[in-house]
């Protein structure tokens, strides 16, 4: 049976690793503190993926982020999904060379979708892993690109379709008012477009504690759920909502310990 | 002991080696060198990427050839993952139809959309053959990591292990020299580390 993932994201930014919330970033520590205060060596062995972002608002710079990829892609051997800033095809090669398995995509879907293509032909569309930025304005989900500074004029339904037909290989549905919260997901969105997304859901935003993640797993046809929240997972936080999951029949991978 | 991986320029080649250094000390190397693949004890065919324009980069390298004399003639063990375990078969229809090495009785085609998402990606259990060597030591059903739109299925006997999803395919499979799997050990936590090392150690 395939089972559900439970992903984690870093979201870094000019040398260290942020809390996000409502797309305000605050830092909490460089690699060394996540070497350190996370286990990350060891808690990654707890998750199903890792996102890696770089969500630098000055400028983003691949070849250093590319070097922090490197350095976290190092003895875990799970699925790395990185991004923030590609720009061109060499920003995917130097990734991939950097120890990603997959690229996250966000503004260029709707700026450069002849890069997104090429993407797709040269690597294949599952190293594809958009992630869609909204806000809910009256009671509409609306698209935000660039570090959801610039909204788009599409509807959300428009955008997953263009998206996928560029060949998104997974789609990430991540609420800019939940993010960072710890109010748990956006529910109501991910029931009313999870039957028009023909690719592997990721829900994300929102997610403070096991139960979030537990709600969100449950919501059938949603295929991973990511959290980015530091300060709630810290320590272990991660391998004890894993632990949490299975011990209550949750569809997730088991590995020999 | 020496096992090359066999570099024609796609992908993340990362995550593989530093996981077989993690498992064993065999001699890594990372090379389309034709000299340097006549020297190795094992090899491994990596793929990420189309099926039509890998199988472009092998011939362009003059690999097809190498590789046929060093697995069929010489029996060098030899494994192929996710899209290389695609190219030791017959057939694609990735990208338009191509011939693949044709080591292996098998041809791949795109899951129905229809029905279920595709890619198929994340982790799946392997229903595992009886006495593989892959699986030594592993239970009936171990979680391993996919990621690829493509399935695999064979009319031969080839020592195959399934997986399920929407229908059973071709998860793996093992015939004298030559493995296979359809998913990334060097992605799969331990259980892809323990496959690794049977790979290196039983083949």
């Amino acid at each position: 049976m395939l089972r559900n993932r439970l992903i984690f994201s870093l979201i870094y930014s000019d040398g260290f690793f942020m809390q996000s919330r409502n797309f305000r970033l605050q830092r909490v520590g460089d690699i060394n503190w996540l070497e350190k205060n996370y286990r990350f060596h060891e808690i990654a062995f707890s998750l199903d993926e890792l996102i890696i972002l770089n969500a630098s608002r000055t400028g983003k710079d691949i070849t250093e982020f590319s070097k922090i990829v490197s350095r976290l892609a190092c003895k875990v051997f799970l699925p790395i999904t990185a991004g923030g800033g590609i720009r061109q095809i060499g920003d995917a090669e130097q990734l991939f060379n950097s120890g990603a398995d997959k690229l996250s995509l966000n503004t260029v879907l709707y700026s450069d979708p002849v890069l997104v293509d090429s993407i797709a032909k040269k690597y294949g569309q599952q190293s594809i892993v958009a992630i869609v930025d909204y806000k809910i304005e009256g009671d509409t989900p609306v698209v935000y690109i660039d570090n959801g500074t610039q909204k788009l004029n599409i509807t959300l339904l428009e955008y997953i379709k263009n998206i996928e037909n560029m060949g998104a290989g997974e789609v990430v549905l991540n609420s800019i008012d939940k993010d960072g919260t710890g109010f748990g997901y956006d529910l109501d969105i991910i029931e009313r477009y999870k039957s028009h997304i023909n690719v592997p859901l990721v829900v994300s935003g929102g997610a403070g504690n096991e139960h979030h993640l537990a709600v969100g797993l449950n919501v059938n046809g949603v295929s991973a759920v990511s959290t980015a929240n530091l300060f709630n997972f810290i320590g272990n936080g991660l391998p004890n909502a894993r632990s949490y999951l299975i011990k209550n029949g949750f569809n997730l991978a088991d590995w020999r310990k | 002991m020496k096992l090359a991986i066999v570099d024609y320029g796609m992908g993340n080649l990362h995550s593989l080696v530093g996981a077989l250094d993690y498992v064993s000390n065999i001699d890594v190397l990372v090379s389309s060198n034709i000299k340097d693949l006549r020297q190795a004890d094992k090899l491994i065919l990596p793929g990420v990427g189309h099926f039509l324009s890998a199988m472009a980069c092998i011939k362009d390298l003059g690999l097809d050839a190498v590789l046929k004399e060093l697995v069929i003639e010489e029996k060098t063990p030899i494994l192929g993952i996710c899209l290389g375990m695609q190219l030791l078969t017959d057939s694609s229809d990735e990208g338009g139809y191509s011939d693949g090495l044709g080591f292996i009785n098998g041809r791949a085609t795109r899951f129905n959309s229809n029905e279920l998402p595709v890619p198929h990606v994340g982790y799946n259990q392997v229903n595992a053959a009886v006495n593989s060597r892959l699986y030594d030591g592993f239970g009936p059903s171990p979680d391993f990591y996919f990621t690829h739109s493509h399935q695999l299925q064979s009319d031969c006997s080839i020592g195959q292990s399934t997986c399920h999803y929407g229908n059973d395919f071709i998860a793996s499979f093992e015939y004298e020299n030559i493995a296979g799997v359809q998913f990334h050990p060097e992605l799969s936590q331990t259980n892809g580390l323990k496959l690794l090392k049977n790979f290196v150690e039983l083949f």
